[in-house]
C-alpha cells in the first residue's frame, strides 16, 4: 500500500537517508526498526509529508503520494505534545478537524473513543492536569480518530506502564484486525515480536534488511537446538550428525547444545540418541529480533 | 480545504486568547489605566498654574533696582532685611522653600543672582525667577530712558497665535499644533505596544507549540506555513479586538474622568488667568493655551482618517513584525534563548519609536521624516506620527505600498526559517544556522 522507492534526504553535511527503499504490505503491521539516529524519523517525515525528500518518491496505494493523503493518515510522533492549557474534548476536536473531521462527526468519533477507553469525564480537563500516561492516551485517539488507512507510531509505548500500554496494543492489533496498516518505529525489540509482520532495518541512513518477520528469522536459524537428557551418551567431536557447542551437567540431566552437520535433521539426531538416553527436551536456538538486530548493526560497523 | 484549516487556526489562535482571563482583564483595565493617566496630566497642568506655589524669601542687596519682584500663583516672593549669611544659617527653621539673592550688580551686568535651599530649585522655577527679574530690570531701563508707569503698563499684552492650515479648496481650518503633537503622541505610542505586545505573543505561542511538542502533531495534518500564518491572523485579531473596544472605552471612560477632574470651575479660571495678562506668567501663557483650542481643532482633524490608517499600519507593521518574531520563536527552544536574536528586531523598532517622536514631531515634514515613515521597518510609527500634521496623500499610499511588499518579504523570509525551526530540538541556534536553513529545499 506505501511503497518507498530510493529516496535521498541530505542535510547540510549529513546525509540522512540514502537510497531507501521498502515496500509496506496493505494490512501489515510494519516494524521500521534502527538505532538512534539511523535515519527512522527523517524517512517517517517524508512519509507524513512534513519535508520532501532530495530525490525518490512515496506511493501511496499506488498513487504518488500528495496532500489529499494527510487525511489518510494517523501520526503519533516521538516527540508529541498537546496545548497546555486547552481542554482536552476541544483539542482533539480541533486535531480532527484539521484532519477534515466535521464538527459533528469528530464529536460522535470522540465520544466513542473515550467511551470505549474509559476516559469519559476528561473532556473539560486541561492538559496539566493529566499523567503523562494520560496524555499519551488523548495522544492516541487523536491520530485514529479520523479513521485513516495508515497509521504511523513513532515509540508509542514509550512513558505508558504496562497495563496502558497493553490496552493500547490490543487497541492496536484490533484495528489491525479492521484493516488498518500500521508502520511502527521503535528500537524496542520486543514489542516488535509481539506486532509486527514485517520489518525494516534502517542504519546509518542505509536500509540494511527487510522482509517478513518470520523469513528473517529462518534466514538466521543457524540449526542450532538445545538437547536436555539423562543417561550416558558418548559426546564425540567427530560425531557425524551434530558437532557439540557446549555442555553442562546439572544433576543427572546432561543439556547440549548441538548445531547439526550439513544435510542432517533433528530427527536424525534423535534416532542417534534414543538407545542410548530418555530425552527431556530438544528445541531449536531461533534467534530474536534483537540478536539479529544486534548482529547486523555490528556487522556494518 | 487549504484555506479551510488556516481558518480553523485563526480560530483556535483568536479563541484561546480571547478567553483567557487576562485578556479580559487587560481589555477592561488598560483604558481605566489611560484614562486615568491622561487625566492625571491635564489635572496636574492646571493643578500647576493654580496649585502649588514656592515661598521664596529675598535678600537684595541691589541699590538701582527699586521696584520689586510680585508674587503670582507659583512664587510667592517676601523681602528680607537680613544679610545671605544669616538666611543661610536660618533656612532650615525659616519657613522659606528658597533663598533669592540679589547682589548689587549694575543693570548692564546682572550677574551674581543665586537661588539656595535645601532642595534644588528646579530649571521650571529658575526659569519663571529669572524671566521675573529680567522684567524688573528692562522695566527700570525703560523707566531710566524716561518712560512712566503707566507707559510700562500699556506695554504688556498678551498674544495667543491660532495656527491655520490652509485646505486644498484654499479654506481657513482650525488647527493646533498641540493637538497634532498629541495626537501624534498617542497613536505613535499606542503603534509601538501594540507591535512589540503582539508581535511577541507570536513569539511565545510558537515557542510554546515547540516546548509541548505538539507541533509535530500540527504539521503532520497542516502545512507549516499555513500554521505560522493562521497564528499570526489570529492574534492580530485578538490585536484588533483589543483596540476596537480600548477605543470605545477609552471614549467612554476619559469623557467621563475628564468631566470630574475638570470642573466648570477650573475652566473658567484658567481662561480667566489667561485673559488677565498681568497676572499670567510667559511660560505658564505657553503650556495653557493649547488646551483651550484642543477641543475645536479635534473635531477638524480627520479622525476617521486617522483610525483607519492606524488599522492599517497597524496590520502591516505588525505582520512585517510579527513574521520576523515567529522566525525567532522557531529557532530557540525556550524563552531565554530568544536574547539574541530579539535585538535586531527590536532595533530598528525602538529607533523608530525614538526618532519618531523628537525628529518627526519636531519637523514633520522634513527628509528624516520622509524616509522614517517609508522604510518598513519604522514607518508604521512614524507615519502615524506624521499623520496629524498632514501628509500628501502620494506619500501615504507609496508607504503603504511599500509596507504591504515588505511584509510579505518578511513572512516569505520568516516561513523559510520557520519550517525548518520547528522541527529542530535542543540544538542552539545561531545566525548562520538561521540562513543554513533558509536555503534548504522543502
Amino acid at each position: 500500500m506505501l511503497s518507498v522507492r530510493n529516496i535521498v534526504k541530505q542535510y547540510a553535511s549529513h546525509r540522512a537517508l540514502d537510497e531507501v527503499s521498502l515496500e509496506v504490505p496493505e494490512g501489515k503491521i510494519f516494524g521500521l526498526l534502527g538505532p538512534n539516529g539511523a535515519g527512522k524519523t527523517s524517512l517517517i517525515r517524508i512519509i507524513t509529508q512534513i519535508t520532501g525528500p532530495d530525490s525518490g518518491e512515496v506511493f501511496f496505494n499506488g498513487q504518488r503520494l500528495n496532500a489529499d493523503h494527510i487525511a489518510q493518515i494517523g501520526y503519533l510522533p516521538e516527540e508529541r505534545g498537546l496545548y497546555k492549557k486547552m481542554e482536552i474534548g476541544e483539542q482533539v476536536l480541533y486535531l480532527a478537524k484539521l484532519k477534515g473531521l466535521s464538527t459533528q462527526e469528530a464529536t460522535k468519533r470522540i465520544k466513542y473513543w473515550f467511551e470505549k477507553l474509559e476516559m469519559q469525564d476528561w473532556w473539560k480537563k486541561k492538559v496539566e492536569d493529566l499523567s503523562k500516561g494520560m496524555q499519551q492516551k488523548v495522544q492516541f485517539v487523536a491520530t485514529v480518530l479520523h479513521q485513516p488507512e495508515l497509521i504511523i507510531l513513532d515509540e508509542p509505548f514509550s512513558g505508558f506502564d504496562p497495563v496502558n500500554a497493553d490496552i493500547i496494543k490490543n487497541e492496536i492489533l484490533e484495528l489491525n484486525k479492521q484493516g488498518a496498516t500500521f508502520i511502527f518505529s521503535t528500537h524496542r525489540m520486543e514489542s516488535v515480536e509481539e506486532l509486527c509482520d514485517h520489518i525494516a532495518l534502517i542504519h546509518r541512513s542505509k536500509k540494511i534488511l527487510d522482509g517478513s518477520v518470520g523469513d528473517i528469522k529462518s534466514t538466521y536459524r543457524s540449526n542450532t537446538y538445545w538437547v536436555e537428557y539423562e543417561g550416558t551418551y558418548s559426546l564425540n567431536q567427530a560425531d557425524p550428525i551434530f558437532s557439540v557447542l557446549e555442555s553442562q551437567q546439572l544433576g543427572n540431566i546432561t543439556r547440549i547444545k548441538i548445531q547439526l552437520r550439513p544435510g542432517q535433521t533433528a530427527n536424525q539426531v534423535l534416532i542417534a540418541l534414543l538407545p542410548h538416553v530418555s530425552i527431556q527436551r530438544l528445541d531449536e536456538v531461533i534467534p530474536t529480533m534483537n540478536d539479529i538486530f544486534i548482529e547486523k548493526v555490528k556487522n556494518v560497523n | 480545504m487549504a484555506t479551510n484549516k488556516t481558518l480553523l487556526i485563526i480560530e483556535r489562535e483568536y479563541m484561546s486568547r480571547v478567553k483567557k482571563k487576562s485578556f479580559i482583564v487587560m481589555t477592561l483595565l488598560g483604558p481605566l489605566i489611560i484614562a486615568l493617566f491622561y487625566g492625571l496630566i491635564i489635572y496636574f497642568s492646571i493643578q500647576g498654574v493654580s496649585g502649588t506655589s514656592d515661598k521664596i524669601a529675598v535678600v537684595n542687596e541691589n541699590k538701582t533696582i527699586t521696584e520689586k519682584l510680585k508674587s503670582n500663583k507659583n512664587i510667592q516672593y517676601e523681602y528680607v532685611s537680613k544679610s545671605l549669611a544669616e538666611m543661610k544659617k536660618s533656612v532650615k527653621n525659616s519657613g522659606y522653600d528658597y533663598i533669592l539673592y540679589i547682589p548689587d550688580f549694575p543693570l548692564d551686568k546682572p550677574e551674581g543672582v543665586q537661588i539656595l535651599g535645601e532642595k534644588q530649585a528646579g530649571m521650571n522655577l529658575s526659569g519663571r525667577v529669572s524671566d521675573h527679574i529680567e522684567e524688573l530690570i528692562r522695566n527700570q531701563k525703560l523707566k531710566a530712558s524716561g518712560l512712566k508707569q503707566a507707559d510700562l503698563d500699556n506695554l504688556k499684552s498678551s498674544v495667543n497665535i491660532s495656527v491655520k492650515k490652509i485646505a486644498e479648496t484654499g479654506a481657513e481650518e482650525d488647527s493646533s499644533a498641540g493637538a497634532s503633537t498629541i495626537i501624534a503622541y498617542v497613536s505613535g505610542i499606542l503603534m509601538f505596544i501594540f507591535i512589540m505586545l503582539y508581535g511577541i505573543q507570536v513569539m511565545r505561542g510558537v515557542i510554546e507549540e515547540k516546548t509541548s511538542r505538539i507541533i509535530e502533531v500540527m504539521i503532520s495534518s497542516v502545512k507549516p506555513f499555513q500554521l505560522m500564518l493562521g497564528k499570526i491572523v489570529g492574534i492580530a485579531l485578538v490585536g484588533l479586538t483589543q483596540f476596537l473596544l480600548w477605543i470605545i472605552l477609552t471614549t467612554a471612560i476619559s469623557t467621563a474622568v475628564i468631566k470630574v477632574f475638570v470642573s466648570e470651575d477650573d475652566m473658567k479660571q484658567t481662561t480667566m488667568v489667561q485673559n488677565d495678562g498681568t497676572k499670567m506668567t510667559s511660560a505658564a501663557a505657553v503650556k495653557d493655551s493649547p488646551f483651550g483650542d484642543i477641543q475645536k481643532s479635534m473635531a477638524n482633524l480627520e479622525v476617521g482618517k486617522i483610525v483607519v490608517v492606524f488599522l492599517f499600519f497597524f496590520f502591516g507593521g505588525y505582520l512585517f513584525y510579527s513574521a520576523l518574531y515567529a522566525a525567532i520563536g522557531s529557532a530557540v527552544d525556550n524563552e531565554t534563548e530568544t536574547q539574541q536574536f530579539m535585538m535586531p528586531v527590536m532595533m530598528p523598532l525602538f529607533l523608530g519609536y525614538a526618532l519618531s517622536l523628537s525628529v518627526v514631531t519636531n519637523d514633520p515634514y522634513g527628509s528624516i521624516a520622509f524616509w522614517l515613515s517609508m522604510i518598513p521597518f519604522t514607518s508604521p510609527i512614524a507615519m502615524m506620527v506624521r499623520l496629524p500634521y498632514g501628509v500628501p496623500d502620494w506619500q501615504l499610499a507609496l508607504s503603504m505600498v511599500i509596507l504591504v511588499v515588505g511584509f510579505i518579504g518578511t513572512v516569505w523570509v520568516a516561513s523559510k526559517i520557520y519550517r525548518v525551526g520547528i522541527l529542530m530540538y535542543g540544538k542552539k541556534t545561531n545566525f548562520k544556522e538561521m540562513v543554513k536553513w533558509f536555503t534548504y529545499k522543502n
